[in-house]
């Protein structure tokens, strides 16, 4: 206890912002937990109390990045306007902005973690973060028409954007256009691609009178026509 | 309202979309033989048509620059055959408009907060589409203004989109792709010139100042500091579009004053300024309740360098048609005529372009000239329509100063036309700097 008082308590977010410089000058993660607390004049009892390993620093700070985007953008006076659309678009455009904010960490994390098929482990924390806050809209959608309600197929709404996620968050990783322009277009394209997909579509109609005309071609058997 | 939900993003998508067109328009050709083979009698305006109506669906989903072109390739009605015009006439007006949350991102990125913070009130769906952005309503201290945006990715998306419509451009323009380039390039260069909203800004404030002076014509005014690259802030502006005014049966009176603002608005720019608006289409004017002309467009500037303007207007001004060489030497100028041209095409290309030159310069020849006769336009497309057959005029010839030179003022003519306008052509006349 003594000891606490003489020197300041270390936060979470400074270690992993000393975490984040560590990578980004060395290029690679610390040697061991032992040695990084070291560096920081802290025992490592004390960083195991904020995290259990180094990936759980990267995953914590992609989990923040991505509630503070979701937070953020219903601050928006429109926010209520938008329909589920909006909600998704407006999502990645402010999530690119803030990713824009530790570009270089974002970048070093995702190729450092990269895994050819499958997420990212570091995105691990991530995914259930937005696939509650897509749901959410999804549902919104849903109820008021916006998208259609299909047996087995709402269900995995969540995950076309969850792959529209991946994919955005990789195209920016890449992009080198002037201010991430290309991403912008990446945004507004994919997104719309997915909606349209969820929205009734002449698909849906064409179904619904096929489910229609198999009924009905019985009635008119029946009747002899 | 609906909005477009989908835009063909990637060059790849782009290049599908123009390779679609490609097989609808040999279809076109395909059906258009089989129909003449029972038919003979047939003649081309079908098949035209249906072209016309493939390229332009087509053209109308992609937006942007190639948007752009449609509207350009509709302003040289005089080049191209009727039925491909009335299509293309119809890229001149709204286009589907974007999303919100992409405008809130481009507001943010170029002001650092929302476009409702930055306005009292913005309407984020759009009135209309300006081919590389579109036009939102807000208001700031009582004001109303027209804000307008750009859509992320125009300018990168020129030079790809130029180069796949060059294969079509070919075609419907009968020339080859060497001889075409230089003109291509010229286009180009305006086309990213208009990205630059920036530019367009500067250049309106410009532009508006120095034509002040002019009789019925009022200019929005613009608002620099709620601009940027991709945002021009400028005064609303009340009034009808050319084809509603014309809805409304305005009396001779009233299309003569307008078309007379629209003709000395042109040829003060040419004459005096020699610098000018060259983009003419009718989407660009509105008719205010006041009865006045007012311009909200000023991307396409087309500066006129001395050594065009010169032989060009000296031609058309000065009668010069008459002093065989003198003509000969201004169209050597012009590279109207080229220096391994035998003689005996000199005198060919002599006689065309003479003809060409003195249609064109028609209505400079009078004090009064009424564009709302049609023998006047039905030379100048039976002229086109003749030289677009010949073999001659397969290669283009003439300095590529003609592409905007001749589309801002065949442009100005065919509106002229469409207010059956009555003008005084003899009120900025051109400048003849130095007889050469």
């Amino acid at each position: 206890m003594a000891k606490a008082t003489n020197k300041p308590i270390i936060t979470s977010e400074q270690i992993s912002d000393a975490y984040i410089d560590y990578v980004l000058t060395h290029n690679e993660s610390p040697k061991s937990v032992y040695d990084f607390a070291k560096k920081l004049d802290i025992t490592e009892a004390e960083f195991y109390n904020y995290f259990a390993s180094f990936i759980a620093i990267e995953k914590s700070v992609w989990a923040s990045l991505t509630l503070e985007a979701a937070d953020k953008i219903k601050e928006q006076e429109i926010w209520p306007q938008y329909s589920s659309r909006e909600k998704i678009l407006s999502f990645f455009y402010s999530y690119i902005e803030l990713l824009k904010t530790k570009r270089s960490f974002i970048i070093y994390s995702l190729k450092k973690h990269a895994k050819k098929l499958s997420a990212p482990e570091v995105l691990s924390a991530v995914k259930p973060i937005f696939e509650n806050f897509a749901e959410d809209i999804i549902q919104e959608g849903l109820d008021s028409g916006e998208l259609a309600q299909r047996k087995y197929f709402t269900k995995r709404y969540k995950d076309g954007l969850w792959m529209q996620f991946l994919f955005i968050v990789n195209f920016w990783s890449e992009d080198d256009s002037n201010d991430f322009e290309k991403t912008d277009e990446a945004i507004e394209k994919g997104i719309n691609v997915v909606f349209d997909l969820f929205q009734r579509s002449p698909i849906d109609n064409l179904f619904e009178y096929g489910k229609f005309l198999a009924r009905n071609g019985k009635f008119k058997e029946k009747m002899g026509i | 309202m609906k909005l477009q939900e989908s835009m063909p993003a990637t060059k790849v998508e782009r290049s599908a979309k123009f390779v679609k067109t490609g097989f609808q328009i040999g279809g076109n050709y395909i059906k258009h033989y089989s129909k003449k083979l029972f038919n003979p009698d047939l003649n081309r305006d079908e098949l035209n048509e249906d072209n016309a109506a493939d390229i332009y669906n087509s053209l109308s989903e992609l937006k942007g620059s190639a948007l752009k072109i449609a509207q350009m390739l509709s302003m040289d009605r005089n080049m191209l055959p009727k039925a491909y015009v009335n299509k293309f006439s119809q890229s001149q007006y709204n286009a589907p408009p974007l999303s919100g949350p992409l405008i809130t991102r481009t507001f943010t990125k170029s002001f650092g907060k929302p476009p409702e913070k930055l306005f009292d009130t913005f309407n984020p769906v759009s009135t209309n589409a300006a081919s590389i952005g579109q036009v939102h309503q807000a208001t700031l201290k009582g004001k109303k203004l027209a804000v307008k945006v750009q859509y992320p990715g125009v300018a990168a998306s020129i030079s790809s989109d130029l180069k796949m419509v060059k294969p079509f451009a070919f075609r419907l323009l009968g020339v080859s792709e060497k001889e075409l380039n230089i003109y291509i390039k010229e286009v180009e260069e305006r086309l990213l010139e208009e990205t630059d909203y920036k530019l367009e800004v500067r250049r309106s404030i410009e532009f508006s100042k120095a034509c002040s002076g002019l009789k019925n014509i009022v200019f929005p005014t613009y608002y620099p500091d709620l601009s940027s690259d991709k945002i021009i802030t400028m005064d609303w502006m009340e009034g009808l579009h050319l084809k509603e005014f014309l809805q409304t049966n305005p009396t001779q009176k009233l299309r003569n004053k307008i078309g007379q603002a629209l003709w000395d608005f042109y040829n003060f720019q040419q004459h005096e300024l020699k610098a000018v608006h060259a983009d003419p289409h009718p989407g660009n004017f509105l008719i205010t309740p006041d009865e006045k002309l007012t311009i909200i467009d000023f991307g396409c500037i087309k500066v006129i360098p001395e050594d065009f303007y010169n032989p060009f207007f000296n031609l058309v001004w000065n009668g010069l048609m008459n002093d065989k060489n003198a003509s000969i030497d201004a169209f050597r100028k012009l590279e109207l005529i080229q220096p391994n041209d035998t003689p005996r095409q000199i005198e060919f290309y002599y006689k065309s372009y003479k003809e060409m030159i003195s249609l064109f310069a028609l209505p400079y020849a009078n004090k009064r000239f009424d564009f709302s006769k049609p023998k006047f336009f039905e030379d100048l497309y039976a002229w086109s329509d003749k030289i677009t057959k010949m073999a001659e005029f397969k290669q283009p010839r003439g300095v590529k100063h003609f592409i905007y030179i001749n589309r801002t003022n065949f442009g100005l003519y065919m509106i002229l036309n469409d207010l059956m306008a009555t003008v005084n052509t003899q009120t900025y006349k051109p400048v003849s700097a130095n007889a050469y």
